[in-house]
Parts: C-alpha cells; structure tokens; sequence
C-alpha cells in the first residue's frame, strides 16, 4: 500500500504543477517494466470540433458550409470518416497560402537567463539573477524552463542550494517544481526524499495532503485514477487496481486510453480478469469509444496471449464497395471485413431505437425549451398534418442547402436539376425551404420553381423559422428508409440532444441516412457519397471482436468515424 | 545524497528546507483524528494552491468559501478563484492609488495654505459655488418631466431565469448606467422596468445597488407586462437576432430593450419573445453603417441607450453609432456607399 500512497504524490503533484502537460505516463519506479521511448509517442487525441470551422466561408448561414470545396481535389468518400475535416482545413489553409509564409524559424542567440549546463556556485547563480529581467520570480521561473527542458537534476539542485543559503528558506512553490522534475527525470531516490521534506515540512499534508488535494475536489480527475491504478499495476495488487478502476466508472468519469492501456497490459500475465476485461470493450461500445493504436495494440496481444482458444488478431479494413445508394438492401460484399470475410454490424437502427430518436428530436431539437426559438406552433402544426397526410417520403431535401451546393448557375435551376434527377427514379421526394424562395427573383426564377413543386412535395417555412428541424422530423417520420441530401453536418441539432446517448444515437441515424452532394456541375451527372452500410463501432459476434480504432497522428474530429479495423477471431 | 559536483554541497539546501520543518509554518491543526470541517479543508487547499503559485485569492470570506464549497465541477471552482483573486487584485490596486493620491493631495495642499490667509477677502462673484446638488436637482427635474411627458422606453425583466447570478448582477450593472446615462441626457426617456416580479433577483440587486434611493428613482418599476401597458402597434422590440433593421427613429413607438446579459449562447431569445407576442422586431443597423470586425452584434443596455439617446436627439446614425465599441467595427462606410445604400433602401 506505500508504493500506491507514493503513486499519489506524483498524482499530486500533477494536479497543482500546472507545467506538467504532457500525457505520457510519469516513470520512475521499475524503468525497465515500460521504458520511455515505448510510451513515449503522442496519443491521437480528437480534436475540437471547431477546428473545422475556422475557414472562411465554411460558417454561414445556409447550408453554405463547403461552398470553397474545389472541384479538382477528389473527395473523400464519406464526411464521416476520419481525417476528413483535417484534409479540409490544411486545403484551405493552401488556398490561402498560408504556408508560404511561414518561414523557418530563426535559430535563438543563447541569452543570459537560459539554462546553465552544469551545477553553478552560488555567486554565479548570483550574478545571473542579478542580470535577469524579472530578478523577482527568477528562481521559479528558470526551475520552470528545466522542467520544460527537462535537464539534469543537479543544476537545479543548485539553484535550491543557493536559494537555501541566499534566504534561508526555500518556498513551497519551488519545492514542488522540483518535485515535479526528479519525478519526469525518473530519480525515484530523490522523489523519496522530497516526499519526505514536505510530509515535515508542511503539516497539511500530513492530515492526508492527498485527502486534502485529491478528495478536496468533489471528484478526483481520471488522470489521478489512472496514476494510481498504474502504481497498482506495477505493483501486483491486480484487486486494488480493479476497485479503483469500478470506482471511476462509477463516479460517471470516462477511463483514459493509458488506463484501459495498463489494464490489458497486465492482464497479459495475470490471469482471470477476462471478463471484465471484455467488459472494458463492452463500455467502448456502449460510449462510442474507439481505442489509440497504441491501446489497440495491447488489446490484440491479451487476446492473442490467452490460453485455451487460440485468438488471431489481425489489423483490416472494411470493403465499402459503391453500391447503388437508392436500393435499401446493400450488396452483400459491402460492409464485410477483408480480414475474415465477417459482416459487421448494420447501421440501421433498431425499431425501439428509432422511436426513442423521433420522440427526443421532436421534443428537444424542434420545440426544445421554447417552440417560437425555431418556428411557431402554429407552423408546426400545419407542418405536421401536413406530413401525416402525405404517403411516407423517400428523399426529403433541404431546398436552400442544395440550391447553394453550386457557386455558379442559378439557385432554382440546381434545386431542380436535384430533384428531377431524384424524382426519375421514382423516388417520393419532399423539398423543404423557405417562403423568400418563393418570391421570384434572379436566383429563384419562378418557372423553375413551379417544375420543383410538380415533380415533389413542397414545404415552405417562414424566412425566420429554422427549416432543418422540419428536414429532420419529416426524414424520422417517413420511417428507416428516408434519406435526406445535405451538406449540413447538423451539430447545431445534434448539440440541443441533452445526453450523449441520445446524440450518439442521432450520430448513428445520421451517418445511415444522411446524402451529402460533395459538387455539383451544371449538366453533370448528380452524384452522392456513399453512405455506409455498417456501423463502425467495437463489436463482437459469437467468437469474433471487431475494433475501429484511430491511427497514431491521424486527427480525428468528432463528427468522424475511425477507418481502420483491428480483426480479432476465435480459431479454436 | 545529492554528491558533490565540482566542490559544490548539493545537498545542503535540504538541511535547511527540513530545518524550517521545526520552525512549523503550520502548526498541528486540530490533530490527525478529527477530520477537519470541509470549510477548513477548502481553506486550506487554497492556501496550498496561492503557494503553489496559482491565481487565488488571498483572503477569502466565510460566505465565499461556502459558495466555492457548492460549486459542482472542478473547472468552476477554478474559475470562481481566479474571478475572486482578479477582484482582489483591483481592489488593493485601487486602495493603493488612493493612498497614493491622498498623499499627492496632503504635499500639493501646502503652498495653498499659505496663500489663501494672504488673499483672504472675500471675492465678487455671480454665482456661489456650483455643487453637484444643484446639477441633481436639475436631472430630477428632467426626469420628472420626463415622466409626464417623455417617450417610454421599456426594458423586458423577464429573462431571469435564463440567466446566472452573475449574469443577473451585470445586469443589473448596466440598467444602472442607463439609468445614469438617461438622466443625464438632455430630453430623457421615461424609463420603464417592466415584468419586475417581487422577490426577483433583479429587485433584490437593484434594490441592493441603488439602496435607499430605490424608492426615490424617477423610472416606473412595474410587475406588469409591456403589453399591457402600451398599445401592441406601438411596441418594437429591440432585438439583435430580428430580420427587420431600424431605419429611422420614431418618436412615436416604445422601444423594448431585453434586460439580459447573455454569457453563453443563448440565441433568438428575446426573438423568440417577441414572436409570441406577435410584437414588431428590429434590429439596429450595424451592419449598414459600420465594417463589422469582431465580436457579437448585441451590445450592452448602456450602449443602446446611449445609441438611442443620440438618436432622439439628433436623429444621424453616424452620431449614434459612435458608441458601438471601436474594437468591434473597423471604422464606418464611407459617406458616398452610405448614402447609395440609405437612397436603396428608402
């Protein structure tokens, strides 16, 4: 039990050493059972969601998002898919040519407060405080740039050498920037010794600093679970560490990556723990969690090192060969892994799902806190009788969104060339759009408008109503085979869903139904990207595992699904 | 531990940083057996944080330290501390400057003293000292009449549960202003708060801001709503989300203003307002006059009444306009793209 007391005061430290940012675990006990270089690389994090949205032009209002796409990069085969909006930003970034003018950055002349490369006297230390711009915090501040440079311990123990004799005491503040470096330096000896100086020095921390620290928060962060369940780990107390581990879980906080890491890694020698580990998978599916090629990495090796049933892992991709979008039963060659020739998972919903996703877009996106934010109920109703009295629709389109898919041509005439287009293959389709759109005008010629509403059912709301709820309700309502063309991504919507269940399940829905018109050409063929047949989720059938997991340096937004596949089977 | 390097003892710092261990900075609070109260754990944890080096208060209230000890997540607690520390900050910084000034006035007073025994008769003079009574009696008067006779201008108080307490205190912070800046004007408004609720956070903090002079306030506080009061053909509401633009000042219309500072993103609120109540909406026209830069179109309730002020008195946008913050705008169009856009609309 000391040596996980001792976990918690690396723990501490991190949690008020506001310096220490990196993710890597801290190493400093058993160097040899997980050295440095192996943990060493950057964990694919996913990053906000508002990357995608710094360009210009990528933000307005109607359904004007991709309006810059140009029409001579290929595009990716699905928005959903990871790297996605990435591929997006670093285009328009060349577009704006950004890159040009970032030069090479200009090598920095050594200053006088740089850091020393070996121990000073205490008259040199002197000297170059007194030269220092900001002699004030000089200490603190060049302890931090050893940390941030990570450098030898005895420079800095010269500095506190000479704080010492300079004024007789040595603050709390630079105690604990020094704590923090001989923890990141891996010197476990002077780590003991530090942790022994603030238990005397300190009395708090002698009434249970880490009660005080750790407990004073109503929640300890997962980082300090993880901590601690690393030091169990290392340590043998496989028990402690699964306490630990469903007292996280259940205080609703969400494992790290490391965790889940250290968990499967011991579960490599230790023996027994295979059902919670499989129920760590269980929890990444039920949260729409996809595991770091590093974790993946570990997962396969505790599969393939279990006894009795022979586990082969291998890492795949899933075939998504084009099928035609309309026909509401894929090809059966779609959606199969290539590793084992397995179906995965549909990415239907089932039919308790869907109503659970009509009752709570209907309730939290449309009329939300106060119906007239989005429209009125008067429009609503008439909305909604309007929609019961028609037979179920095929294709419901957001008129304004697609109208403007195209810079050039008129705004009328591509909304027409969609629906005629959708309408020839015998297809019920409903246009959705506003009532400024009915006013003749040079973009919304009236006899174009006209031709739309022959060939589909027209629903116009007031200019100031929103018109994707409507889109939204009148696709969940024509049932599980309405699709809907647009290019919004809809996170505005998705957001107004109170809990993450309901948005995962509206994220699912939405990459099953959504058609997105990457470009459009006046007088080319209309074509939409593929919409996937399978769900990519972590799943498992019978004696198979099927994992996505996203590729080291490869960002992921939010609204991306991960690619690649870790194939895992029973050949027993 | 801690050899010596190149003659150094690099362990000496050690002796002295366990030395002061015995001084005991912190003395045995309380023992190991009773656990300490939360209210004293709190504290403490803060202290260690200001020792860490974090933006922390200082000293901290009783009543501070219990709202630090609700708050629910780890990020607000942090944020109330930095929020508090920055008000400390600006508090002793003001102290400081008065002390200092104080001080400057003390050493500057000396030659006057000197002089005025020396010229100590009596001066002729028209009028006797003009103090600041005399400027508020006028004010009053204004106001007064104002009420007789002025247009009403309605702030909408019912956006309260929309928003924190601190949101309601900025509030009422800038109705304040308003307030100060209307009865200052030449040809004030008569200032209306209306959907005032007894018992309302924004009563109980206007009545906390303005105390005994509350009572005395020349603006009609009232639990009714707008539409009640003023026929509905005359109501505009004032609202940044509104399609239609503000072209003109009517002097015949009441304007509402929503009583609302919004810190998060609550969009088409005060619309969504307005359109149930079937009343006109509109917007002023920022977008016409000025070259938007940054930052959202709504602005605060003391820039709006400072830009409706300006209006009713001089009836030019240009003029008005000067009080959209100039961080906010890159200038106004130049006068020949205005006029060609005002001759389009109009």
């Amino acid at each position: 039990m000391g040596s996980l007391l001792f976990s918690y005061t690396r723990t501490n430290a991190r949690s008020i050493c506001t310096l220490l940012s990196h993710s890597r675990p801290l190493v400093f006990l058993h160097p040899s059972v997980r050295s440095p270089v192996d943990t060493g690389a950057p964990r694919v994090r996913c990053s906000s969601t508002r990357e995608g949205n710094k360009f210009p032009g990528s933000y307005r209002n109607s359904g004007t998002k991709w309006k810059d796409f140009p029409s001579r990069e290929k595009p990716p085969s699905s928005v959903f898919e990871a790297g996605t909006a990435k591929r997006k930003a670093e285009l328009f970034k060349r577009k704006e040519g950004k890159d040009l003018a970032e030069g090479p950055e200009k090598p920095r002349r050594p200053k006088e407060n740089d850091i020393p490369s070996r121990p000073l006297t205490a008259a040199e230390w002197k000297n170059r405080k007194e030269s220092a711009r900001a002699p004030q915090r000089f200490e603190v501040k060049m302890m931090e740039k050893m940390l941030a440079a990570g450098s030898a311990i005895d420079v800095a123990q010269s500095l506190l050498a000479y704080v010492a004799t300079e004024t007789g005491t040595v603050s709390y503040e630079l105690l604990l920037r020094y704590l923090t470096l001989c923890v990141h330096g891996n010197h476990p000896a002077e780590v003991f010794d530090m942790y022994d100086i603030m238990r005397q020095r300190f009395k708090t921390l002698d009434t249970g600093a880490y009660s005080l620290f750790i407990k004073g928060f109503s929640t300890p962060s997962a980082r300090n679970y993880g901590d601690a369940i690393w030091g169990a780990v290392q340590h043998g107390e496989s028990t402690t560490a699964w306490e630990l581990y469903e007292e996280m879980v259940g205080k609703g906080l969400s494992p790290n990556q490391e965790t889940w890491q250290t968990l499967f890694d011991s579960g490599l020698s230790g023996q027994g723990n295979e059902s919670k580990l499989q129920s760590i998978l269980l929890h990444m599916r039920d949260n729409q969690i996809y595991p770091g090629e590093a974790l993946a990495k570990s997962i396969r090796a505790w599969f393939e090192s279990l006894p009795g049933n022979r586990w082969e892992g291998s890492w795949a991709t899933v075939e998504t060969s084009a099928f035609p979008w309309l026909s509401l039963r894929p090809p059966m060659s779609s959606g199969v892994c290539r590793s084992c020739r397995a179906q995965l998972e549909s990415i239907q919903l089932s039919e308790e799902e869907y109503g659970q996703l009509k009752d709570r877009v209907m309730s939290d996106v449309i009329q939300g806190r106060d119906v007239f934010t989005k429209t009125t109920p008067q429009e609503l109703g008439s909305f909604m009788s309007f929609v019961k009295k028609r037979p179920p629709f095929d294709v419901v389109i957001d008129g304004l969104n697609v109208a403007n898919t195209s810079s050039k041509g008129n705004q009328a005439k591509t909304l027409l060339a969609v629906v005629s287009e959708l309408a020839s293959q015998g297809l019920r389709v409903l246009v959705l759009g506003r009532k400024h759109m009915l006013k003749s005008s040079r973009s919304w010629d009236r006899s174009h408008m006209a031709l739309i509403q022959q060939k589909a059912d027209c629903f116009f709301t007031e200019n100031i109503s929103e018109d994707d709820p409507f889109l939204l309700y009148a696709a969940l309502h024509s049932g599980n085979h309405c699709r809907f063309v647009s290019r919004d991504l809809m996170r505005d919507h998705k957001a107004c869903l109170p809990d993450s269940s309901a948005r995962r399940l509206f994220f699912k829905w939405q990459r099953g139904h959504q058609l997105v018109l990457p470009n459009f050409l006046p007088g080319q063929r209309i074509r939409f990207q593929e919409i996937l047949s399978y769900d990519t989720i972590v799943q498992t059938h019978e004696s198979s595992w099927h994992i996505p997991y996203d590729v080291e340096g490869l960002e992921r937004c939010s609204y991306e699904v991960p690619k690649q596949w870790l194939c895992l089977r029973s050949t027993s | 531990k801690g050899g010596t390097a190149e003659g150094l003892d690099l362990g000496a710092w050690k002796a002295v940083a366990r030395s002061e261990a015995q001084g005991g900075a912190f003395p045995e609070a309380g023992g190991q057996e009773g656990e300490p109260s939360p209210l004293q754990a709190s504290r403490e944890l803060v202290e260690m944080w200001r020792q860490a080096g974090k933006l922390v208060p200082e000293h901290l209230a009783e009543d501070e330290l219990r709202a630090f000890g609700e708050l629910p997540t780890k990020s607000a607690r942090k944020k109330y501390l930095k929020y508090l520390a920055i008000k400390e900050g600006h508090k002793k910084a003001r102290k400081e400057k008065k002390a200092s000034e104080r001080a400057a006035k003390v050493s500057c007073r000396d030659p006057e003293m000197e002089e005025e025994p020396s010229g100590g008769r009596l001066r002729n003079t028209f009028l006797l000292q003009f103090w600041q009574r005399s400027m508020d009696a006028l004010y009053n008067w204004r106001a007064a009449q104002a009420m007789q006779f002025g247009q009403p201008l309605v702030f909408d108080m019912s956006y309260e549960q929309h928003m924190s307490r601190r949101e309601v205190d900025n509030t009422v912070s800038q109705l304040l202003e308003c307030e100060g800046w209307n009865r200052r004007s030449a040809d004030p408004f008569h200032l209306y708060f209306c959907h005032l609720r007894p018992g309302s956070a924004y009563l109980q903090e206007l009545a906390r801001r303005y105390g005994p002079a509350w009572e005395r306030l020349l603006v009609t506080a009232t639990e009714q709503p707008h539409v009640d009061l003023f026929p509905r053909d005359r109501l505009v509401y004032l609202t940044a989300d509104s399609p239609h633009v503000l072209r003109a000042f009517d002097h015949n219309k009441v304007y509402i203003v929503g009583a609302m500072v919004d810190k998060s993103i609550q969009t088409g609120l005060s619309l969504a307002n307005a359109k149930r109540l079937k009343l006109a909406t509109a917007r002023l026209p920022l977008d016409e006059y000025l070259q938007w830069e940054m930052g959202a179109k709504n602005l605060t309730l003391d820039q709006v009444i400072r830009i409706l002020l300006t209006m009713k008195d001089t009836g030019k946008w240009e003029e008005a306009l000067r009080f959209v913050p100039s961080r906010k705008h890159d200038g106004f169009y130049e006068a020949q793209r205005q006029t060609q856009q005002c001759g389009r609309s109009g």
